[in-house]
């Protein structure tokens, strides 16, 4: 069996690179995955494009023709007809159990530009969901990506690594926002300025089912730009104070050089409605509102700073989880492997890696039996260091194996082991 | 019949509260489930208790004494505690509803236990009697926990501060509008538990002495003071719809734990003061024909 990923990332290559190389639309990807299977019949594929990443999974067995990595980007140089030499650098190659591994990374979303977020694992099963419908999937890509799938699923219920929102606009809607309202399809948001976090935040906001949008901004293209993108309204800079009154969520996003709202206007412009709690989201820098305005009852500001400070400390508790994600990946990268090979080995492989387990384990357990001093951890650490090594053992064995498939079915090599190990 | 304990319960209760207040050092799924199962087990000894006795005293337990009246009360606010706790397990309600139960059944502990004789006559009206002043209070107890929860997220929310992961508190707009539902029910069914127990000592006015007996009772004074604070209360939330919501919250955390406290504490003084109550044992240093007046 053959294993091979091809991959562009944001890791490696910029956005331009990135961008060119995308297959934007399932068009595209049909085209793409007819091309490939012309060229390459015996071989099944899966084709991973987002905005952060464009990946070529492929295997096959081993006797079959699987393109290599120079094939694949020969491919992506004539699909989108791209000089091959501007992009080949930028490419990574990944074989094997390197290859499972990675994929497992990346749907846990251990590669990804944010760390830990949920975004990814549906646009893999997306791909795979497309390459089914291209009938570019067989036997191995279907067991690699359902244990990728599952693999996730494990790594986010094991671990930590999903849990606190970790951009600004993200925990301003998630970690606050919703801590004050109950929902938001009765609420109306003001935004003050035009910015690119404005926009982020409107789409955050809108998923909770915002409505209502009012913009005011002194550049009225902008201001009409912004509230026909959002199905908002808007309105002229003169009538902000009006607004300022009305609004539960205010989102100010402007370039001024100084605080355009300040304790006492505010204060004035909301006389007779104190008691409803407004939400007020400072982007800007230097900021819109006077920190003054957040000592008011029921006026909870935020401004990039505070929620900075959040965002850093879900990092930091995410990353904190990196090493635990990462044990599990290489314990469901080996489950596979040894999948993979007993599919390829057939019983011998099997009875071979459960043989050599199974002895390691005996082992394992006449020594704790003596060594009643080790801790829990202690027998863990021991436990997987010994369970590294009989892999270790293992794997010129099965790689000679996997070499000799290449050739054809491994009989002589079969027969060897059988008669070497005993089984 | 198995032997029970008010201090079986207690003590599920009190690692329960443990457990939950360890969730704010280091999250852990199993000092969640340890404290969910500990709360449980400590409900079905509290059920236990209250059958017990039910049957050794032959009367519900809302009839029989102040005891069994505070752990009544313990017992809804566990009930319902565990029923918002399965539906959202996240959520942080433990920290406050376990503190208070667990400060009722302290609180049972100190109160008359002796209950009262049975009334045949007036029954059914004195279970309603009791019943609307427990659903009432059940309904206070709602309100303090809706205003604590409240001024907890209202503190973190100004300091900017992120929730323990694995903890979650409702949202303002939700707190704000249960502490109302709930002043607003607990309210009227408070009232209506008064006028009903006015309406029974009425029944007994042969009685020549019962007027300056129920002028006496410290409990019904007691709670007559706490009813009038609530009901200005309910009428001040009826009238003003912008008051700023922390100002509600703070309102109702200090009237209702105000309420509870003086509610609790007049029954236990009506432990040490034998012959001033109507409600419970002390009642009893009155000749038994009069029995037929004794509310519990």
């Amino acid at each position: 069996m053959n294993l091979l990923t091809v991959s562009c990332t944001h890791q490696t290559a910029d956005l331009a690179v990135r961008e060119r190389l995308a297959f934007a639309n399932d068009d595209h990807l049909r085209r793409a995955y007819q091309r490939l299977t012309g060229l390459f019949p015996e071989a099944e594929f899966v084709i991973v494009s987002t905005c952060n990443r464009v990946e070529i999974h492929t295997a096959a067995t081993a006797t079959a023709n699987i393109p290599s990595f120079a094939q694949l980007a020969q491919f992506l140089a004539e699909f989108h007809q791209l000089p091959l030499d501007e992009f080949v650098g930028e490419l990574r190659e990944f074989n094997g159990s390197a290859a499972v591994a990675h994929l497992f990374e990346v749907v846990s979303s251990l590669d990804s530009m944010v760390l830990g977020e949920p975004q990814i694992v549906h646009q893999i099963k997306e791909a795979y969901r497309v390459a089914e419908e291209n009938q570019t999937c067989g036997p191995f890509t279907h067991g690699w990506f359902q244990a990728a799938i599952r693999t996730s699923a494990k790594v986010r219920s094991e671990t930590r690594l999903a849990e606190g929102k970790v951009s600004i606009a993200s925990v301003a809607v998630g970690e606050f926002a919703k801590s004050i309202f109950d929902h938001f399809g009765d609420k109306r948001v003001l935004v003050i300025g035009a910015g690119e976090m404005a926009e982020e935040t409107l789409r955050y906001l809108q998923e909770e089912g915002v409505t209502e949008i009012i913009v005011v901004n002194r550049s009225p293209e902008r201001a009409q730009r912004l509230a026909r993108d959002f199905g908002g309204i808007a309105v002229p800079w003169v009538e902000l104070d009006a607004w300022l009154r009305q609004a539960d969520v205010i989102v100010s996003t402007t370039g001024a050089d100084q605080p355009i709202v300040d304790a006492a206007r505010f204060k004035a412009v909301r006389k007779g409605i104190s008691g409803k709690p407004v939400f007020v989201l400072d982007l800007g820098a230097p900021r819109d509102f006077d920190p003054s305005v957040g000592e008011l009852d029921d006026v909870f500001l935020y401004d990039i700073d505070s929620l900075q400070r959040t965002c850093e400390e879900n990092r930091k508790a995410r990353s904190r989880e990196i090493e635990k994600a990462e044990k599990i990946i290489e314990a469901e990268t080996a489950r596979l492997m040894a999948e993979f090979y007993r599919r390829a080995g057939g019983e011998v492989v099997t009875r071979l890696i459960e043989g050599w387990h199974e002895i390691a384990q005996q082992e394992l357990d006449r020594l704790f039996r003596k060594s009643t001093h080790l801790d829990e951890q202690d027998r863990q650490a021991i436990e997987r260091t010994v369970a590294r090594i009989v892999n270790k053992l293992l794997h010129p064995p099965l790689e000679a194996l996997k070499d000799e498939s290449q050739d054809g079915t491994a009989h002589g090599l079969i027969n060897a082991l059988r008669k070497l190990f005993g089984l | 019949m198995p032997n029970v304990g008010v201090m079986c319960f207690l003590a599920s209760y009190g690692l329960a509260m443990a457990a939950e207040m360890s969730r704010f050092g280091w999250r852990n799924r199993f000092s969640q489930w340890l404290m969910l199962g500990l709360t449980i087990a400590g409900l079905v000894a509290h059920t236990l208790y209250l059958i017990l006795r039910a049957q050794e005293t032959k009367l519900p337990p809302l009839l029989s004494s102040s005891h069994d009246w505070l752990l009544v009360l313990a017992w809804l606010a566990v009930l319902v505690y565990l029923f918002v706790t399965t539906l959202e397990r996240d959520l942080a309600t433990g920290v406050i509803v376990l503190p208070l139960v667990v400060g009722l059944v302290v609180a049972s502990l100190f109160v008359n236990r002796s209950s009262a004789a049975p009334i045949s006559a007036y029954h059914g009206w004195i279970m309603l009697h009791v019943s609307l002043l427990v659903f009432g209070m059940g309904g206070v107890l709602a309100s303090l926990v809706a205003g604590l929860m409240y001024l907890w997220q209202h503190t973190r929310l100004k300091h900017r501060q992120s929730m323990q992961p694995g903890q979650t508190l409702p949202s303002l707009e939700w707190l704000e509008k249960l502490n109302r539902v709930a002043v607003l029910i607990s309210v009227p069914l408070l009232t209506f538990g008064m006028v009903l127990g006015g309406g029974l000592v009425l029944l007994g006015r042969e009685d020549a002495t019962l007027p300056q007996r129920v002028l006496r009772d410290p409990l019904v004074i007691g709670s007559g003071v706490c009813w009038l604070l609530m009901a200005g209360m309910f009428i001040w939330l009826l009238r003003s719809r912008v008051t700023p919501g922390r100002q509600v919250a703070r309102l109702t955390v200090w009237s209702c734990g105000f309420l509870l406290l003086t509610v609790i504490g007049t029954q236990v003084l009506t432990r040490f003061t034998p012959g001033n109550t109507l409600h419970g044992s002390a009642a009893r240093s009155q000749p038994a024909d009069s029995s037929a007046q004794e509310l519990p």
